[in-house]
């Protein structure tokens, strides 16, 4: 059902209606039902020019949103750090390699630190906001790096009228009470890895003399879910084959009190361990949709559910973002590695793939054109024929480039089930997306 | 239902309306109001009250139908206790005192205020109500002032008489949701009514507008060039000959440059297309 027939659009039915979603602009209509039969009838014929026909006859013809142009010398916009190449946890499917991208253990020194802040905001212009990011292996093991890193940014945010914001993504083991005050205190993003309830977090998560990590880092993360105000504490749950039961781990999370919690399968591992294969992502989407029904149970009746997977989708639906690469990796983002190379992202520090100068000599403009233009959606296979390919755009370059493209069915499943899910949403809750309610007392 | 319903927001933004021609879109119009090339939005307010035609931009009545017939030539002059005038206040000369801007033809300093503002409030509240209209008692060639507040001791005392009409709503109202469309309502704007009065630019509106509106879409200034001075030569754009370069303002009457009635007979053919700031052959 959610295969894809013709590149250039995708036909979807849900209880709120008929449904057609044009990828050029990623335009979602509601059809009456001729409409809609007379589009699926000439989808199901050879005839090429069918479907085009009734497209024009519908007057939805638009020149292409989305140019073959790749995108030109980018200013940045966010650096993660890899402030700590090592890590206290042993997680078996970690793209880090236990934090230490398969060198040898190490801290950023201060110097790189300094020096990739000051990076970060030696173009940027004000009122252009930027992110600083740190992440390891377990950045907590070199705090220093943080604190120096964020102070800073915060007086070059100041005295360049930078708006900055901070992120943090970590196991949560080191977390120290302190801590949670130096994150309010900068309104961090705290994101934590958690891979489900105890018995399957500690399975996946031990630390490295194999003892689970679960207790200790729910006893250090709940003062900061109790305190949060502007920092904003997330669950990050990472999919394997062991801990598939999404719903009850949902549940769990958001009880406990995280803001957001949200699930990414794991495509890739370096040693191929706990990778999810074709079954298993079956699975999986049946557990997300379990998950996005209780998410539309709750809008319905007025209550927040933070999925982020699905408040992530129904956003971007509702504007129609469109776009030819999946995330800024490459682009406005780069990873930072201990030693102050540039990499396309956190998960390509080390990685020769994606190097992309260092914080002293700047980004290497003609590496990164080389990778955009190398990753843009129109150059990807099989992409270029798919429906969803502005809205998935291909899929994480990590993932993809040491891996393939598995996933490709569990993708469109899921953005399928989130198209009608806001089929359905936009009606019976306009109002969870800004529209005013359709029906109103008439003013004359 | 319709056949097809953009539905987020990228599909309304794209979306072209059946019937809408490509100078409806912003991306291709001009988009000043009135005159306007592509509609005269002051068209809407001829018929904002059943049974009366009202002048565009003044409160003069033009037009009746049966027994209001009767109110052609006068004035309306307040609705719903609100004047649809204000004075104009300010100084007669340069430097001189601020007083009410009187003069022959408009004794009372009196300016009827552009209708989409002054009816905001009536619309918003009483669109489909009757509303209390207030007429002078006498057609009323020239301008008249009252104040909002008839009690107030300076108000002029116009002999008035107050009818009670309908305020038409602007929007068509959709039967099937019970909610307005984003439609205008066809009994305030029938079929061409929004596109009378358009700017006719190359023979007139250009030139009166001088440089105040157009420059964007049309230089009034070509074929410039530094001299050696340092400073910048080139041509009217209405002159006449090319040569010598200087820039002649436009007086209405000097000969060195087209003549309205060139314009108006053969603009196509005197005006020469300005490519990168240039004349082209």
């Amino acid at each position: 059902m959610s295969k894809p027939a013709n590149p250039d659009l995708h036909l979807i039915r849900s209880e709120a209606g008929l449904h057609l979603l044009l990828p050029n602009g990623n335009r979602l209509f509601d059809l009456d039902e001729p409409t809609f039969e007379a589009l699926e009838a000439a989808l199901g014929t050879s005839d090429a020019g069918s479907v085009q026909r009734l497209l024009n006859d519908l007057g939805v013809d638009l020149a292409p949103l989305i140019s073959e142009e790749p995108l030109k010398d980018p200013p940045l916009r966010a650096l993660s750090l890899a402030v700590a190449q090592k890590c206290n946890l042993g997680c078996t499917y970690c793209y880090a390699q236990q934090g230490e991208f398969g060198g040898l253990a190490k801290n950023m020194p201060l110097a790189t630190v300094l020096e990739s802040v000051n990076l970060l905001f030696r173009d940027a212009t004000p009122g252009e906001r930027v992110n600083l990011s740190f992440l390891g292996g377990e950045p907590l093991m070199n705090r220093r790096a943080i604190h120096a890193g964020t102070a800073l940014a915060e007086e070059l945010s100041k005295e360049k009228r930078v708006p900055v914001t901070f992120s943090i993504t970590t196991n949560g083991t080191l977390i120290k009470p302190e801590d949670a005050d130096f994150f309010e205190e900068h309104g961090f993003a705290v994101t934590v890895s958690l891979d489900g309830p105890q018995p399957v977090h500690d399975l996946l998560r031990p630390t490295k003399g194999g003892r689970g990590s679960f207790d200790s880092v729910i006893a250090n993360v709940t003062p900061l879910l109790a305190t949060q105000r502007r920092m904003q504490v997330s669950a990050r749950v990472t999919v394997t084959p062991h801990n598939l039961g999404l719903k009850p781990t949902l549940d769990e999370f958001v009880g406990l009190g995280f803001r957001s919690v949200g699930f990414s399968p794991l495509l890739r591992s370096p040693s191929g361990r706990d990778e999810l294969g074709v079954p298993e992502l079956k699975l999986m989407l049946e557990q997300m949709v379990a998950c996005g029904e209780e998410f539309e149970r709750c809008i319905k009746a007025g209550y927040r559910y933070p999925f982020a997977n699905m408040v992530n989708a129904m956003r971007e639906i509702h504007k129609g973002t469109h776009r030819p690469y999946p995330c800024g990796a490459g682009a406005g983002y780069l990873g930072v590695s201990a030693d102050g190379e540039l990499a396309a992202c956190h998960r390509f520090v080390g990685d020769e793939e994606g190097a992309m100068g260092n914080v002293i000599t700047g980004v290497n403009r003609q590496r990164q054109a080389a990778w955009l233009a190398e990753r843009h959606v129109h150059r990807q296979e099989p992409c270029n024929r798919c429906w969803a390919r502005y809205l998935c755009s291909g899929g994480c370059h990590h993932e993809v480039i040491r891996r393939g493209r598995p996933a490709c069915d569990y993708i469109r499943g899921w953005l399928h089930y989130c198209l009608q899910a806001y089929g359905r949403l936009v009606v019976t809750r306009p109002e969870y997306f800004g529209v005013p309610g359709a029906v109103t007392t008439g003013t004359h | 239902m319709k056949r097809i319903d953009p539905k987020n927001l990228s599909a309304q933004l794209h979306y072209r309306a059946a019937g809408n021609p490509p100078s409806t879109l912003p991306e291709s119009a001009i988009s000043n109001c009135f005159p306007g090339l592509e509609f005269d939005f002051r068209n809407l307010w001829h018929h904002l009250f059943e049974g009366i035609e009202l002048h565009e931009a003044d409160n003069y009545v033009v037009g009746g139908e049966g027994e209001l017939q009767g109110l052609v030539g006068h004035r309306l002059v307040r609705v719903a206790g609100q004047a649809t005038m204000k004075q104009a206040i300010g100084p007669q000369m340069p430097g001189g005192r601020s007083d009410v801007l009187t003069s022959a033809s408009n004794p009372g300093g009196a300016w009827t205020m552009e209708w989409s503002n002054s009816m905001a409030n009536v619309l918003h509240q009483r669109a489909g109500q009757k509303v209390p209209c207030e007429f002078t008692k006498d057609k009323a060639p020239l301008p008249v002032w009252v104040s909002d507040d008839p009690e107030n001791p300076e108000d002029p005392k116009v002999e008035t008489e107050i009818r009670e009409l309908t305020l038409r709503p602007i929007f068509a109202q959709s039967k099937v949701l019970q909610d307005r469309l984003a439609v205008i309502e066809e009994r305030i704007a029938g079929a061409g009514e929004l596109t009378e009065s358009l700017c006719s630019p190359w023979q007139n509106d250009y030139r009166e507008c001088a440089c105040y509106y157009w420059a964007a879409s049309r230089p009034d200034y070509v074929n410039v060039e530094p001299n050696e001075q340092g400073l910048s030569e080139g041509n009217m754009w209405l002159a006449v000959h090319r040569e010598p370069k200087e820039y002649i303002p436009d007086n209405g009457r000097d000969t060195r440059l087209l003549t309205y009635e060139d314009l108006f007979r053969d603009w196509q053919g005197k005006l020469k297309f300005i490519v990168g700031g240039k004349d082209s052959d």
